[in-house]
């Protein structure tokens, strides 16, 4: 493996069960006993119904393209090789929005709205990231 | 029926705005204090609260309530934390109260306690933000290309918003951008890209600089130097941290609100004079008008490029707001500061005589509005959004 040069993810004991999640490939949400919204990123209390009991479930790990932005200047010298990349937000099908980059896409192709599903991407021995790309479905 | 006239600001000041002015953020904020008390015709023991950031990254280590209280040398009856329209919101409901009879609300900016570069709380070492590469901009850009994709806003109408404002600096000798232009729509679109759908001149720079704003009751007012500008009314939506969660659109909907707040003030859309945004980013410039009811969500890009230019119905920010006048890592007094100033005649710019407050409203030299009673000011539009609504007699 290319050695990871940018930030890495330090998680927290609440979120670290969704990066257990990114290590075996599956974006997990928490899910809610209560109510069944789901919700991210991890938080102690239902955004829904404030309930706290939960489960953590995998997801569809698929969305829609909220919205996005192409960086012509690195946030760190670090993200200059990857320039230009793309930041985006996904739309969850189980709701929730999350941030993270979009790859394997030509600029020109992005369109707000479109589908999209989950790649993963092993940054280090206990960090899996997780841009998203075109859906194939 | 208008709003009792009973809460005003009676004193104002801002330092110089300029890049690495080499001084710490408490130097800069302790100058504006002392300028916005001589400008009140006070001194320091009539003040008894006090409302100013306290997080290093924005405003210096030091910079803290506890240190103001400290080099005043009196107690203080109410501090909070916060700055421009929200702290103007809080100071007139405490001294409504009678909590505190005058509140100061102070703030000082300095790159050399950021690196040089945005606040350190815009780019936050936050889990599930950092990794993606992020920066402040992306986080606003974020925002636009939604509001773009949904409502069918354009980069042209962005780039009107920030020519106009640059248009606005280029003719105040305070603005740190004083000069740097005319600007056209297409030069903004022609500056190189930075987190498409900006390009650089839609963004503001950073620089350094203090600012000070005194509020107090209609009575004490009265015993005061300067003519005073009443706080009408106001509101605050809040949604989310900004830089943490996903930037949304949801501020837009605290639309119905300062709607409200327009009811509660006696007073219409149609009644105001000038507005000034706050527009870290152009975008702040259409969402902010959309969110203050001046037209419909979604709107914002076709209303701004009939409706903010000196000479049209809602002129923006005369002193060339956050993109041209300052952006002192968190400018928020600074919309308050130049409604008061147009209030008060008190513009620079390059009319031969504007030092007089004599202006001839040729837009080539002249930013003045034309006899302005009221204006709305405005706080940044990310996570949440804010606007107060400001009048003279």
């Amino acid at each position: 493996m290319t050695e990871w040069t940018k930030p890495l993810p330090h998680p927290t004991p609440l979120s670290q069960p969704f990066w257990d999640g990114t290590k075996e490939r599956e974006i997990r949400l928490q899910r809610c006993d209560a109510c069944g919204a789901h919700r991210f990123p991890p938080l102690v209390l239902c955004r829904v119904c404030l309930a706290e009991e939960h489960q953590w479930v995998p997801t569809s790990a698929r969305g829609t393209l909220y919205s996005y932005v192409i960086q012509h200047r690195p946030a760190t010298p670090a993200f200059i090789d990857d320039l230009p990349y793309v930041v985006a937000i996904v739309e969850l099908d189980e709701g929730p929005l999350m941030l993270t980059n979009i790859v394997g896409c030509e600029i020109d192709a992005l369109e707000v709205g479109m589908r999209v599903e989950a790649t993963y991407f092993d940054a280090s021995d206990d960090i899996t990231l997780y841009p998203f790309t075109p859906s194939k479905e | 029926m208008p709003a009792p006239r009973d809460v005003a600001i009676v004193g104002v000041h801002a330092t110089k705005q300029g890049r690495n002015l080499g001084r710490t953020a408490l130097s800069l904020m302790l100058e504006s204090f002392n300028g916005a008390l001589d400008d009140a015709g006070m001194t320091k023991n009539d003040v008894d609260g006090v409302i100013s950031f306290e997080f290093p990254a924005g405003t210096g280590a030091g910079n803290t309530l506890g240190e103001v209280a400290f080099q005043l040398g009196n107690p203080m009856r109410f501090t909070s934390h916060f700055s421009g329209v929200p702290a103007l919101l809080y100071a007139a409901a405490m001294v409504r109260d009678h909590v505190a009879d005058v509140i100061a609300i102070p703030f000082g900016g300095s790159q050399e306690e950021t690196d040089g570069a945005t606040a350190a709380y815009t780019r936050p070492g936050y889990e599930f933000t950092e990794w993606t590469g992020s920066t402040t901009p992306a986080q606003m850009a974020l925002q636009t290309r939604r509001h773009m994709a949904l409502y069918g806003t354009t980069s042209e109408q962005l780039a009107h918003c920030a020519a106009t404002l640059r248009n606005n600096a280029n003719i105040n000798p305070e603005a740190v951008m004083f000069g740097r232009g005319p600007y056209t729509a297409q030069d903004v679109l022609d500056s190189r890209m930075i987190a498409d759908p900006y390009t650089l001149l839609m963004c503001a720079l950073v620089n350094d600089g203090g600012s000070c704003i005194i509020v107090t009751s209609a009575d004490r007012a009265k015993d005061c130097k300067s003519t005073p500008v009443w706080v009408l009314s106001g509101g605050i939506g809040c949604f989310y941290t900004s830089y943490y969660f996903p930037p949304t659109l949801q501020p837009l909907e605290t639309r119905d609100r300062m709607l409200g707040a327009f009811s509660r003030a006696g007073v219409t859309h149609d009644d105001i004079d000038f507005v000034t945004t706050y527009d870290h980013f152009a975008s702040g410039v259409p969402m902010e008008y959309e969110a203050a009811g001046f037209c419909e969500v979604g709107d914002g890009g076709p209303f701004c490029v009939e409706n903010i230019g000196l000479d049209q119905r809602f002129p923006v920010s005369p002193d060339g707001g956050n993109l041209g006048y300052s952006h002192c890592i968190n400018p928020y007094n600074l919309r308050i500061i130049e409604a008061v100033r147009q209030f008060r005649n008190d513009t620079p710019d390059l009319c031969p005589n504007s030092h007089l407050g004599e202006h001839t409203y040729d837009r080539s030299i002249c930013r003045k509005v034309r006899d302005p009673k009221l204006a709305v000011a405005c706080g940044p539009f990310t996570g949440a959004f804010s606007m107060s609504i400001l009048a003279k007699d």
